[in-house]
């Protein structure tokens, strides 16, 4: 029950987060007070009428058509494929994880049970691959810090959508690593039953993670895409 | 002066007393009697030891027992030990109260009535527990239930019925032969003459109110309630026309237990000692040899039965299941289960309970994941036997009547008792179960059964189910004219039938026979097989005389079947061999006979076979199996049962299936629920750790073809047929077996997926501790952008 209430609290602040950087670049309203709670309401007039405006425009077809349009599919094979087995696992992993730990009191069982372990092999070994061989493109550049007080200030702490999606990348691969090491020990003959009850939670908390990551970094490419106008992914 | 004429003047002297006292104190009685009569509650004084019994015995009269005396009464549990122990708070026990009890409990292990010729298999029970039946709407008395049952009942309950229940049932014998009061004794009774066998005797014979002092040792117990007539009394004393057969019960206690005071000492034990709870509880594999059966993991360890299944005086016995707690308002009893003792938990799964009671050591489940205790119970990984194809067959104390000793034998291998089979419980855990498939005759109304007794089907079936009877009643026949060494027997196919010392016949398998070898009647004479008379020519001059001497002897002994069609007669070629007013007669055989031969019945000019033809096909098909019935034996008594049940129609029960009578007139099955198994939680006997499921890793059960999910059990019962139901583990469980297939498949490449899963995990891991020393390194300044 906790962690159904602190899965949709988190993933309803991170979408609401996202709505709010998007709504604060990019509409002019936003920037017409200084008052937070105009700004607020202000915000929320945009966010319903924007999700109006997009419940109405998805269909199968717009989603297919905007799947086709990702840069995915003109990767060359080897890429490709390894994409579509980490993007695919990825969001079956998420899908059933989370459908089950939220919907089904019993939790994950029987075929989708398969399902999630077999995905989750599939997603480990991508995984590992791209942190291998494009790791390094997420690498951020963090100035020398200098000591002083203004380390604590937010705003100079140079928090920019570009870092956010950095840590968002490398939070993803930690959290990855630990859904890793979270399903692999169970597996061993080590773990008690104390030990196997927090590495069932820590799991599921590492999922949780590792979804509000690719959540914000997935919110943050496809914004950046839509305002230079290259197709999300494309800087991968 | 005899016991009764004793009591008589006592009763007669005690109502004058009463009179007079009343006459005296007549305006104040009101309160003085309720103070005399309230029941004495033993208090415990915190001391751990027992007092030692030695207390004087009183009779069901309350009237204090003088060993020494002529025809004293047995001691009654109800005026012995209810002075201390208040005998109606015990009376709604565990063990006594069935009958009262508004709770039915977790199922248990029902009362299996058993009865081959019928082939009926019948779970009872006066607890509403699903596929059990309740005797009373079956017709069955407390008197019927107690003289089928009471050999392994600890008296009270059903075997000690109210007054009204006695009244109703004036058929019933409760007059003579008392009742069964509850016996302390068959739990508490630390003597080793504590005697299970001796009370099944007594409640057999119908002494039923002695049954507690024989059994207990405490007297010697002759006589036979049975054999006396209804308007017999205790108070009549000894039968004084029969000394031999109808011998009235009478009790010779052993005056070396008794002081000077007549009081008795008894060996008691307030935990009682776990032969006494096994006397009842036994569960053996039914092909395990003595030697070789261990005893449960905790009675190993040194624990009694009694320090888990505990009980206070109301003997509301702790079971130690989980969920009791909570059905039975006593929080204590969370602590007696599995989980309460080793884990601490409660049913719940919440550690509310003190663990380690006992010295009960806290499990490591090193490598077991989580969901194998949200969804099994303990017992199944460590309880019963291990899984197996086609189950484990048991025997029980009180379905086939285990423990019982002497001459006769009394243990039955009938019912079959398979377990562990795992199916969901009431918690929907799954749990290891015992298993029957119950087998009876029953009326059809609609969608429910109501079963009928053994004895209505004998009634309507008459001779149907009697083939082997017959037959053994010609075989005894021909036994007293036998030789030493030889004996009689009817051979047809592969099998040869020899009469056995209980009055029925054996079925040998004589290796290297044809199997459509016509039916005939022999003599066994160590390893040959001859025939009961061999051929010769009865004309020839040198003939040998004590051919025809032996063919006068069987006939002679042929005559002395007591049911018999004809005159005996035996047909050889031509000549016809009867025995007519002492002699024997040799006449040519009438042209009608043409074509006979051999022993038989002659009647109305036809020599009739020994036994019907019906009769040998009979037990020639049943030889060597365990089914006692036929598929054409079911026929005919569907047809017979029938035309005595009106409109209704009648179905048999066996195997999984219901059997009916098409209009065709061909036998018939259907699925019916009535039909499925009838099923119990089992707990005992615990294994070692080591023998648990799950000790040797996950493929102990999730594997592609793995006993636990994929043995099959092929229903039984007393029906030979190939119409039975055959089920899978998965099945019971409600689990996909397709599912639990590719599960355990995938079971094969695990451990290359660990591998893989471990490399992806140290790759992971180095990148992203690298990434973070490297943000580290940068923001420390200790390196530089390149």
């Amino acid at each position: 029950m906790v962690f159904t209430i602190f899965t949709i609290l988190a993933l309803g602040g991170a979408f609401l987060g996202l709505a709010l950087h998007r709504f604060w670049t990019t509409r002019e309203e936003a920037r017409s007070t200084i008052l937070y709670a105009e700004i607020m309401k202000k915000y929320f007039a945009w966010l319903a009428l924007r999700t109006i405006q997009m419940s109405r425009k998805a269909s199968p077809k717009a989603w297919w058509k905007y799947l086709k349009t990702l840069p995915l599919w003109r990767e060359p094979a080897l890429e490709k494929w390894l994409f579509i087995g980490f993007y695919g696992s990825f969001l079956y992993l998420a899908a059933s994880g989370f459908f089950f730990a939220v919907f089904i009191p019993r939790g994950l069982f029987g075929y989708p049970l398969v399902g999630h372990v077999m995905a989750g092999g599939l997603f480990a070994v991508c995984l590992v691959i791209i942190v291998l061989f494009r790791g390094r493109d997420f690498i951020s550049v963090p100035k020398p810090a200098h000591l002083s007080l203004s380390l604590l200030d937010p705003r100079k702490m140079g928090i920019t959508p570009a870092r956010v999606r950095i840590w968002a990348f490398w939070l993803f691969v930690l959290a990855g690593f630990l859904l890793t090491l979270s399903a692999l020990l169970p597996m061993l003959p080590l773990l008690r039953t104390g030990g196997q009850r927090f590495m069932f939670e820590f799991h599921r908390y590492s999922a949780l993670a590792s979804a509000l990551a690719a959540m914000v970094f997935a919110g943050l490419e496809l914004f950046a895409s839509l305002r230079t106008g290259t197709p999300p992914g494309e800087g991968m | 002066m005899s016991r009764a004429g004793r009591t008589s003047l006592r009763a007669l002297g005690g109502a004058l007393l009463a009179v007079l006292v009343f006459a005296a104190t007549a305006p104040g009685q009101t309160a003085a009697p309720a103070a005399a009569q309230s029941p004495k509650h033993l208090v415990w004084d915190g001391n751990r030891t027992m007092p030692v019994h030695l207390i004087p015995l009183r009779d069901e009269n309350d009237e204090l027992i003088v060993p020494t005396e002529t025809d004293p009464w047995p001691y009654s549990a109800r005026f012995t030990c209810g002075p201390c122990h208040d005998y109606a708070t015990i009376a709604g026990g565990w063990h006594f109260g069935a009958m009262t009890t508004a709770n039915s409990g977790r199922p248990g292990e029902p009362w299996i009535w058993s009865d081959t010729k019928t082939g009926t298999v019948l779970p009872l029970s006066y607890r509403t527990w699903p596929g059990s039946y309740a005797p009373e709407a079956l017709g069955l008395t407390t008197w019927d239930f107690t003289l089928l049952f009471g050999r392994h009942m600890p008296g009270g309950g059903p075997s000690e019925p109210s007054d009204e229940e006695v009244l109703a049932h004036p058929e019933a014998r409760w007059s003579v032969s008392g009742k069964a009061e509850i016996n302390c004794l068959a739990c508490h009774n630390r003597s080793a003459r504590q005697d299970p066998s001796e009370w099944a005797k007594q409640v057999l014979r119908e002494n039923l109110r002695w049954a507690a002092t024989a059994a207990g040792g405490v007297g010697e117990v002759g006589g036979m309630a049975s054999r006396l007539k209804e308007t017999w009394d205790i108070t009549d004393g000894p039968n004084l026309d029969d000394h031999l057969w109808a011998v009235a019960p009478s009790v010779k206690y052993r005056t070396v237990d008794f002081d000077s005071k007549q009081r008795y000492f008894f060996d008691l034990d307030y935990r009682p000692a776990d032969d006494r709870c096994l006397a009842c509880h036994s569960v053996s594999p039914k092909d395990e040899a003595q030697w070789n059966a261990d005893a449960d993991v905790h009675a190993a360890a040194g624990l009694k039965c009694a320090d888990c299944h505990r009980n206070d005086l109301g003997h509301a016995m702790v079971r130690g299941h989980e969920g009791e707690a909570a059905e039975t308002g006593n929080r204590a009893a969370a602590s007696f289960t599995c989980r309460g003792c080793h884990l601490g938990e409660n049913a719940a799964g919440e550690k509310t309970v003190v663990p380690g009671r006992l010295g009960a050591p806290f499990p490591k489940h090193t490598g077991i994941p989580l969901v194998h205790f949200k969804r099994l119970s303990c017992t199944v990984c460590h309880s019963g036997p291990k899984p197996k194809d086609g189950f484990t067959r048991v025997r029980t104390s009180r379905a086939n009547r285990l423990g019982i000793y002497g001459v006769a034998t009394w243990s039955t291998d009938a019912p079959a008792v398979f377990e562990p089979v795992y199916k969901k419980d009431e918690r929907h855990r799954i749990t290891p179960h015992r298993l029957v498939w119950p087998a009876f005759w029953a009326k059809r109304a609609g969608k429910t059964l109501t079963p009928l007794l053994p004895e209505v089907v004998e009634a309507a079936a008459g001779d149907i189910l009697e083939p082997e009877e017959r037959i053994s009643l010609t075989l005894v026949a021909l036994s007293q004219v036998m030789a030493e060494d030889e004996v009689p027997v009817l051979v047809s196919g592969k099998s040869v039938f020899a009469p056995n010392v209980d009055g029925g016949i054996d079925a040998l398998e004589e290796a290297g026979a044809p199997a459509d070898r016509p039916a005939y009647w022999g003599i066994r004479k160590g390893a040959d097989l001859l025939p009961l008379v061999g051929d010769f020519d009865p004309a020839a001059e040198d003939k040998d005389p004590a051919v025809e001497t032996r063919i006068q002897e069987f006939l002679q002994a042929l005559g002395t079947v007591a049911v018999r069609p004809g005159e005996p007669a035996i047909l050889v070629r031509k000549t016809l061999y009867r025995f007519v007013g002492g002699y024997l007669d040799i006449s040519e055989a009438p042209a009608e006979l043409a074509g006979a031969a051999g022993p038989g019945w002659l009647m109305d000019g036809k020599l009739l076979p020994l036994v019907p033809e019906f009769d040998v096909r009979t037990v020639a098909a049943k030889a060597g199996t365990e089914q006692t019935l036929t598929e054409e034996q079911v026929g005919l008594v569907l047809e017979a049962l029938a035309q005595t049940s009106g409109d209704a129609e009648v179905v048999y029960i066996s195997g999984g299936r219901m059997f009916r009578r098409a209009k065709d007139g061909s036998l018939v099955s259907d699925d019916h629920d009535a039909a499925g198994p009838v099923t119990w939680p089992l707990a005992h006997n615990v294994r070692p750790a080591q023998q648990s499921l799950g000790w040797k890793g996950c493929t102990d059960c999730h594997s592609g073809g793995s006993d636990f999910f994929f043995s099959r059990l092929k229903a039984t019962g007393p029906l030979l047929t190939k119409k039975v139901d055959k089920l899978s583990a998965a099945s019971f469980m409600g689990l996909g077996g397709l599912f639990q297939r590719v599960f355990g498949l995938s079971f094969i490449v695990r451990p290359v997926f660990k591998v893989v899963l471990a490399i992806c995990a140290l790759v992971a891991g180095a990148l992203v501790f690298l990434a973070g020393l490297v943000a580290l390194g940068r923001v420390a300044g200790f390196l530089d952008q390149r």
